[in-house]
Formats: structure tokens, C-alpha cells, sequence
């Protein structure tokens, strides 16, 4: 520890410092009221405002239309987008995002219906397990995605009926701490909207 | 050693000094401070054994301004690791020289090296204060330094935190990191909030609440915006909020096709690195905030994300999958001269030592622990093990500090680490799992 010069004279007492702390008591006034938790914040709970920055971190206003960087490219809006039956989810390996075997047969499935009901575009999200870290899954969702899409390209799949999202871990189907679990939420998931 | 009853251990100052029968009864009551020991965490024969009684109250009447103040600083030097607080009830009277006296025999016959005397005065809506610090080992009670603060009356707490900012600045000439905040993410998968509180994890409130997926904060290094990836417009995109200015609106600063995630912001605040993945797979790119330019720094058809900054603004640490699984890897501010750093394991999160050594990762292996390496790559260091998943590190200002995520109590929840790895502490508390922390800078 750096000390003060002027204040060295303290390293001679430390031994004392040592002798005390033997002597552990409850807390009297100390820390315990200084760390008490504060009224606990919840998702879309109503933001108290106070003076800066003390406190009061303003609510999220909606976005400013015009991106500092780039495109706002024409994005279908997720929401407008629902299941079928018929179009079935893949699964990956642990940190993979190559398509499997007995996956591509669901795949070619999902490409035959495309195919025949061509009035649909497609958005087709990226999902991982909750292991490994959050940026991260958020990139490996976006390439369980990726190779989704260009296997459906591959079958004849107009690229641009195709969006792709990535969840990363954020979206889980099953929330149990198990192998099971974390194999069904390693997933493309396909919904569909009208052209 | 020998635990003491709790009783033996309170020593009034009466009981303590003869002296108090002799001399003539002060005008104030002298007897006003009673001293306790509480010497809690770490490595206590290293810790400077302080003194903090209640604050002096010369006007006002909120009387619990006093007790607070000398609270929240006991809990701040507390966490800082250089100090073991001597508890107490009680203040010292105002203008008694003989009642400082013989207050300040009684901690230092209690084992205290230093003492802190507050005195603070309400005058309308403005808080007023005074910190004297003391030298308890020399006889004389040497004064230390004296400086006087002021702040908005509703902002007693980070009054508080500014005298411990200075307290740990007197002792080890650099200031200590109270006067800070901390955002994190609040909220199960599905829906996260950005939450801004204390770096104590007082005084917590919303940053976001747009009832959406909230992730990765990162504190601007003015501690005035922090950038995040939403996903409030459906798709992930960066933005940054300015949480001290209320009616400011939130920027979106990338919404390309694909993924726009893992902010990270050069020393001067500048530039951002951050991830996109519009040009086929996830690379990094470097943002001018003043003029929107983007530039690539990576081109590989492997994951590359997670930049963080080393605090020269010359090179960029991050997260490549291109040797099989993700590892840590180095490069030049301009894409050049890449290196890899880690080996033999799953990295991720990757977070530079404002002092420019080390840099802080995860490993996973069964579950995820913090590590630490040199950035010339030699001998990685264990900072958590046998203790749940521990990851999501941020780095206070000083470089000595670590804030990251364990479930080690059931639920995430943020912890404090000392990088020495002396002491860890559980910073929040509540029901809500509480992930992804960013500490701020010091506050202007």
C-alpha cells in the first residue's frame, strides 16, 4: 500500500492493527445503513427524477430517427412476423454454427415450403445457450443465423425474401441449468409475413 | 484470537481516561462519543485502522444528515480496501478542543491509526461540510489536512462519497473511486433495463425503460452518455443516453443489418469500437463519434467482437473465434499487427486496465472465472474460482477495483474484487438478477 511519507510513522502500529482485528464486533454505525439496498429498480419501472447527476438517470426518449452511422436500410419489423407449423427449428453444437446433417433434411423442408408458398418472406432468428458471454452469443447467434440462410440460399432461396435476427442468449425456450435445455435453446427459428 | 463479548468491546469514554475525574467538566458534553471496534474483511494487518463518528452538526435540523454522511463514508473507505473502520456512536462537539482530545485518545486507545471529524451545516437548500483528518499516532493527534465541500442538500451521498474520495487521496495520493457510478442490466432474459446507481449500488434508478432487450452499457470517459445495444427498435442496435440530462434523447450511433453491439470506448472518448456484422459476419470497426466515419479493422470470416481499449488509445484488445474457440487477441488502434494473446481455452470479455496492465477476461471451463494477463501475454492469473460463474468484469478508475456478475448467491448479482485479489463484496442486493456492469469514470 502507498502511504504518504509524512505519514509512514502509521507502518509501526500496524502490528496493533493486527491485534484488533481479532476483535470483530457487529457493526455499530458503520457501512451497514450506507449499503442498504435502494428501492429496488425493475424493468418498465417508472424512473424517479431528481437534480444530476446524483441521481436520475432521464427514461430512454424515443430513439432519434437518423442513425449516426449508418443506413437505416429498410428493416421489416420483427413484430410483423409469426410461426408456422411447418417450418421446423434447427439446432447447433455448443459454439457452432455450422448446419448438421440431420438438420440440413430439416432445412430442405423448410426450403420446400418457401418455395411453394412464395408470397412469404422469412426472418429467421439466431439463438445460443446461456454459456459463454453475452456479446459473444450475440455474435455466434448472428452466425447460427448467417448459415441458416445461405443453406436456404443454397436450395433456391431468394435472398431477399430472407431477415435474419440474432437473440444471442437473450431468448431462451427452456430455462433449466441442463444439457437438454441448453441443446433445444441452440436454435434457428424460422417466422414468416406476407410480401 | 480471542473473540470478546460484544460489551467488552464498547469503551465510553469515561470508563477509559482518569483524566476525565480531574479536569474540570468541558462546557459541551465531552462525553459524547462512544467508541466501538469493527474491523471487517480482508487483510486487516495492512489496513490503516480509521476513525469516522457521526458528522458535527453546527446548523440545520435534519439531524440524520450527520449519521449518513459518516455512514456512507465508513462503507466507502470500507470498500476501498486501505481501511479498517473504527465504528462509533455519536459526535464529537462543536468548538471542544479538550472533547477532540480526549475523543481521539479513546480511538486511539481503541487501535485507531487515523480519525476523520466532520462537521457539516444545512443552509437552505445547500449542504456545507468540513473534513479534518488526523494523525492518531502521533500524541499530539496531528491534523492531517482539513477542506471544505459543499453540494445540493439531496445530494448528501455523494458529498459523502467526494470527502472518502479525498480521505483515500491523502493517504495514498491518488483518489479514491466513491464519486462514481455504476450502470448495469437489470431484468430476467426477454426483459433488461439499463439501470444507473451508486457505485455502492445506492440510489438505483432506471436509465431505460423501454420495455425491450437492454444490453452491454459502456460509460462514455467524460462519465456523461453511456453507449448500449438495444434491441427497442426490434433489431440490435447501438445507441447511447445521457442519464444526467432528462430531456435529451436517446442517439442511435449504429442500426446497420445485422447485429451493432459490444461498445467500447477509446481513452479519449472519440472513437467507439464496436462490432457489426453488415459486410457478411461479425467484425470490428472503429466509429468517429463527431462525424459518423466508420472504419474495419478486422477482416476475418471468424467472430470477432468485444473491443476494448488500451488506455494509450494505440492498440484494441478483443474477442476472435479464428483459432477454433474465442480467445483474446491484440491489435494496432488500425487493425494492424494482430496477436493472440490467450490460449488453451474459451475467452471472452476482454477489459483493459485503465493502468494498462492487466487485461481481464473470462474463461469458461464447466463455469466462467475471471482472469487476468499482462498484455505481453505472460502468466495468466486466477481472480475467482469454486464460486459459481463470475464474468462481465469493468474496471473502476483507479485500476485497482474490479466490478463483475456472479450467480455465487443464486441470482446474478454484482460483486466488488480488489485486483490483488484481497477482498471481494456483494454489491446489490435485490430480487432482480443484476448483469453486464460498466463503473463509470470519476464524476466531473
Amino acid at each position: 500500500m502507498l502511504i504518504r511519507a509524512a505519514y509512514v510513522t502509521l507502518s509501526s502500529l500496524l502490528l496493533m492493527g493486527l491485534v484488533i482485528s481479532g476483535c470483530a464486533k457487529k457493526p455499530a454505525t458503520t457501512a451497514t445503513s450506507a449499503a442498504a439496498p435502494a428501492p429496488e429498480p425493475t424493468p418498465r419501472a417508472a424512473a424517479p427524477q431528481a437534480p444530476s447527476p446524483s441521481a436520475a438517470p432521464s427514461t430512454a426518449a424515443p430513439a432519434a430517427p437518423a442513425p449516426l452511422a449508418g443506413p437505416a436500410a429498410p428493416r421489416p419489423s420483427p413484430k410483423d412476423f409469426t410461426a408456422v407449423d411447418a417450418l421446423k427449428d434447427i439446432h447447433f453444437d455448443f459454439d457452432k454454427y455450422d448446419v448438421r446433417p440431420e438438420d440440413a433434411k430439416t432445412l430442405d423442408a423448410n426450403a420446400s415450403w418457401l418455395k411453394s408458398n412464395a408470397e412469404n418472406l422469412v426472418l429467421i432468428e439466431g439463438h445460443c445457450d446461456e454459456r459463454g458471454t453475452n456479446e459473444y452469443n450475440l455474435a455466434l447467434g448472428e452466425r447460427r443465423a448467417k448459415a441458416t440462410m445461405n443453406y436456404l440460399v443454397s436450395q433456391g432461396i431468394q435472398a431477399n425474401r430472407i431477415t435474419i435476427i440474432s437473440y444471442g442468449e437473450e431468448r431462451p425456450v427452456c430455462n433449466e441449468k441442463t444439457d437438454s435445455c441448453y441443446a433445444k435453446n441452440r436454435r434457428a427459428h424460422f417466422l414468416v409475413k406476407p410480401r | 484470537m480471542r473473540r470478546l463479548a460484544a460489551a467488552a468491546l464498547l469503551l465510553a469514554l469515561a470508563a477509559v481516561t482518569p483524566l476525565a475525574l480531574w479536569a474540570p467538566p468541558p462546557a459541551a458534553r465531552a462525553q459524547a462519543v462512544d467508541v466501538y471496534i469493527n474491523i471487517t474483511g480482508g487483510d486487516k494487518s495492512k489496513k490503516i485502522n480509521i476513525a469516522v463518528p457521526d458528522f458535527t452538526l453546527l446548523s440545520g435540523t435534519d439531524t440524520a444528515v450527520p449519521k449518513l454522511l459518516a455512514s456512507v463514508i465508513g462503507n466507502d473507505l470500507t470498500l476501498s480496501g486501505f481501511f479498517s473502520v473504527v465504528a462509533a456512536t455519536g459526535s464529537i462537539p462543536a468548538n471542544n478542543p479538550a472533547a477532540l482530545a480526549q475523543t481521539w485518545s479513546a480511538f486511539a486507545a481503541a487501535g485507531a491509526h487515523a480519525g476523520v471529524h466532520g462537521l457539516v451545516a444545512t443552509r437552505g437548500d445547500r449542504l456545507e461540510a468540513e473534513m479534518r483528518l488526523y494523525d492518531l499516532t502521533t500524541p499530539e493527534h496531528r491534523l492531517i489536512a482539513s477542506r471544505k465541500f459543499e453540494s445540493p442538500a439531496p445530494q448528501s451521498r455523494r458529498l459523502a462519497h467526494r470527502i472518502s474520495d479525498e480521505i483515500v487521496l491523502q493517504f495514498t495520493g491518488e483518489a479514491g473511486v466513491a464519486d462514481t457510478k455504476m450502470a448495469y442490466v437489470v431484468g430476467p432474459p426477454g426483459s433488461k433495463e439499463i439501470v444507473v446507481a451508486d457505485y455502492d449500488g445506492a440510489a438505483a434508478a432506471n436509465a431505460t425503460r423501454n420495455a425491450s432487450i437492454n444490453l452491454s452499457p459502456a460509460w462514455s470517459p467524460d462519465a456523461r452518455s453511456i453507449a448500449f445495444t438495444s434491441f427497442m427498435n426490434g433489431y440490435p442496435d447501438l445507441f447511447r443516453l445521457f442519464p444526467f440530462e432528462r430531456q435529451r434523447p436517446v442517439q442511435t450511433l449504429a442500426s446497420f443489418v445485422g447485429i451493432n453491439s459490444s461498445p467500447g470506448w477509446s481513452p479519449d472518448g472519440r472513437y467507439l469500437a464496436l462490432t457489426l456484422s453488415k459486410d457478411g459476419n461479425p467484425e470490428i470497426y472503429v466509429l468517429t463519434l463527431a462525424t459518423g466515419v466508420l472504419q474495419r479493422l478486422t477482416r476475418h470470416a471468424g467472430i470477432d467482437t468485444e473491443p476494448t481499449w488500451s488506455p494509450s488509445g494505440q492498440q484494441i484488445a478483443f474477442v476472435s473465434d479464428r483459432a477454433g474457440q474465442p480467445r483474446i487477441f491484440v491489435m494496432d488502434k488500425d487493425g494492424g499487427n494482430v496477436r493472440q494473446l490467450t490460449s488453451g481455452g474459451f475467452h471472452t470479455q476482454p477489459r483493459w486496465s485503465p493502468k494498462g496492465d492487466p487485461i481481464v477476461y473470462t474463461q469458461r471451463s464447466g463455469t466462467h472465472d475471471l482472469w487476468a494477463i499482462s498484455p505481453g501475454g505472460s502468466s495468466p492469473r486466477q481472480l475467482t474460482s469454486g464460486q459459481g460463474d463470475n464474468q462481465s468484469a469493468t474496471w473502476a478508475p483507479d485500476g485497482r477495483h474490479l466490478a463483475f456478475q456472479s450467480n455465487r448467491t443464486g441470482r446474478w448479482q454484482l460483486f466488488f474484487l480488489t485486483v490483488d485479489g484481497q477482498t471481494t463484496t456483494q454489491v446489490t442486493q435485490g430480487t432482480n438478477e443484476a448483469t453486464s456492469p460498466s463503473w463509470s469514470p470519476r464524476l466531473p
